[in-house]
């Protein structure tokens, strides 16, 4: 048998490392940003533009029929952590083979890697936020209490992008087909997720059986809780975020065995 | 004294015909790359041994007998199939040593990195950092990025920050066979100050002189197998012997 490490001192190895995590992620942000506006514009501009492509083709081609108004608000709360998942799942497949030289030549739990990548995107995604503030002002959407559910649905998120990207990372090296499957993935969890609309839309068209699959996605009771901060109708009930929430510790979870599963054989790939 | 490193039954197997991405269907078939049968071949196997701290041990082999992968199974950096490794606090590994540097940033930027990721804290890297940059004499240079470097400068910058770690195991593959006269001087006072402050460590090396200079003990490693545990002079000789058997089998050679 190969050297098993037990869960709990990898876990204390990672708490170790805390600092070094910090360090690259502080690193990310120094190259993401060495030229501070045009790198905040461009850490922007991806969320922005597609809001306002939805924004410019639902409000003022179409007459809207989805969402709330104002509803470039309504799409942006959703639309930036979206960009966070999305923008995860996507490097994380890169984690470890795009700074292998670093990987092969330190000894850090490998995890770390992978919660690199979550939490520098976690700081950009906050860096957006600002926009979506400055949105909400301009339009005098108002806050509501639910405000105060947005750090669990960070928690929440965060855990299950852990988990994902915990899968993501090895499979990848190991599996080159997983980025083109991933890809395509993406595209189709964007249009499914409820983004563009809301999950109150889901349930007044297409009746409540269609909407129960929707709510079966984790991304569902996620990004409803954040877009509750600014429309308290849209929340609709705790189901969703248990849903979510057990998805997000089912993910890390095997997120967690997948990664040390095939750990060794990645060491030997990269 | 309980060892510093102690190796049980090692072994580490490795593909033959690379063919790096699988397919999905092997997921589906819950088949592992690492499983597939046909190929597979031992880097290493029944590798075991055990080494106290502040012994000077040096690594014997030739090319492709698996003397770089016992070393960075050592550090961590692989991880065995068979067997266990077990070492005692970290490992200051000088393998590959450019590797932790990253092109586009500067030498500051680096030596900043690649300390950290090796565990050292903030304050301790602003206490050493002038010694680093001593040592490596790129003081002009700090703010030039690391891929504009020399291969030469690149070597002096890791094996200066790599021997300015604390840790208790330090690993050396081949770097002194990189640098010129001078530095390699000062990398052998580095190394004799390593050694009297109580380091284990491990030398990989094809110069003798080198292994002769600071290993007591020799571990020769041959097709995967670790064929003689003793003394440095046990180790060389039998890998001459090995050696000359093979030159008077193929005399043309």
């Amino acid at each position: 048998m190969a050297t098993q490490v037990e869960p709990t001192t990898r876990l204390g190895a990672l708490w170790n490392n805390r600092r070094v995590l910090q360090l690259l992620v502080s690193r990310d942000l120094k190259v993401k940003y060495a030229d501070s506006v045009i790198g905040y514009f461009w850490s922007v501009l991806e969320p922005l533009m597609m809001a306002g492509v939805y924004w410019f083709v639902f409000t003022q081609l179409m007459d809207r029929q989805v969402g709330e108004a104002p509803y470039i608000v309504f799409l942006l709360a959703a639309m930036l952590p979206w960009q966070w998942t999305n923008a995860v799942l996507r490097q994380s497949m890169r984690a470890l083979s795009k700074d292998a030289k670093l990987v092969r030549s330190t000894s850090l739990p490998r995890e770390i890697w992978v919660l690199r990548t979550v939490g520098s995107k976690y700081a950009e995604f906050l860096f957006a936020v600002p926009v979506l503030a400055f949105f909400a002002l301009v339009n005098r959407a108002e806050l509501s209490w639910y405000f105060l559910l947005v750090p669990l649905a960070m928690l929440i998120q965060a855990t299950l992008l852990v988990g994902a990207g915990l899968m993501l990372a090895p499979l990848a090296v190991l599996y080159g087909d997983v980025e083109r499957l991933m890809r395509i993935l993406l595209r189709l969890l964007f249009y499914f997720s409820p983004i563009i609309y809301g999950i109150n839309d889901v349930q007044e068209r297409l009746g409540d059986t269609v909407a129960t699959f929707f709510v079966l996605n984790p991304l569902t009771g996620i990004f409803d809780l954040y877009r509750a901060s600014f429309f308290p109708d849209e929340f609709v009930g705790w189901g969703p975020i248990g849903i979510s929430v057990a998805w997000s510790l089912v993910m890390l979870a095997m997120g967690i065995r997948i990664f040390r599963r095939f750990e060794g054989t990645v060491l030997k790939e990269i | 004294m309980s060892p510093v490193i102690q190796a049980e039954g090692l072994g580490i197997s490795f593909k033959r015909n690379q063919r790096r991405n699988q397919r999905l269907r092997d997921i589906a078939a819950g088949r592992s790359p690492a499983t597939t049968p046909k190929g597979k071949f031992w880097a290493l196997r029944d590798v075991s041994f055990r080494v106290d701290p502040g012994e000077a041990v040096g690594l014997v082999g030739g090319n492709g007998q698996g003397k770089s992968t016992l070393l960075k199974l050592i550090a961590g950096v692989l991880l065995p199939d068979e067997g266990a490794i077990r070492v005692g606090g970290g490992v200051a590994p000088l393998i590959e040593v450019t590797g932790g540097f990253v092109g586009d940033l500067t030498a500051r930027d680096n030596i900043w990195l690649t300390a950290g990721l090796h565990g050292l804290s903030r304050k301790q890297i602003a206490a050493r950092f002038d010694e680093i940059v001593d040592f490596a004499e790129v003081g002009d240079f700090l703010d030039t990025p690391f891929r504009h470097f020399s291969s030469g400068m690149k070597v002096r910058l890791g094996f200066s920050v790599i021997t300015t770690l604390d840790e208790p195991v330090v690993l050396v593959d081949e770097v002194l066979a990189v640098g010129d006269r001078a530095f390699r001087e000062k990398c052998y006072g580095r190394m004799r100050d390593l050694l009297s402050g109580g380091r284990t460590l491990f030398l990989v090396s094809h110069n003798e002189a080198d292994l002769r200079r600071f290993c007591t003990r020799g571990l020769y490693l041959k097709g995967g197998s670790l064929v003689v545990d003793g003394s440095l002079e046990d180790a060389l000789g039998q890998y001459r012997a090995d050696i000359d058997r093979r030159r008077k089998r193929r005399p043309a050679g």
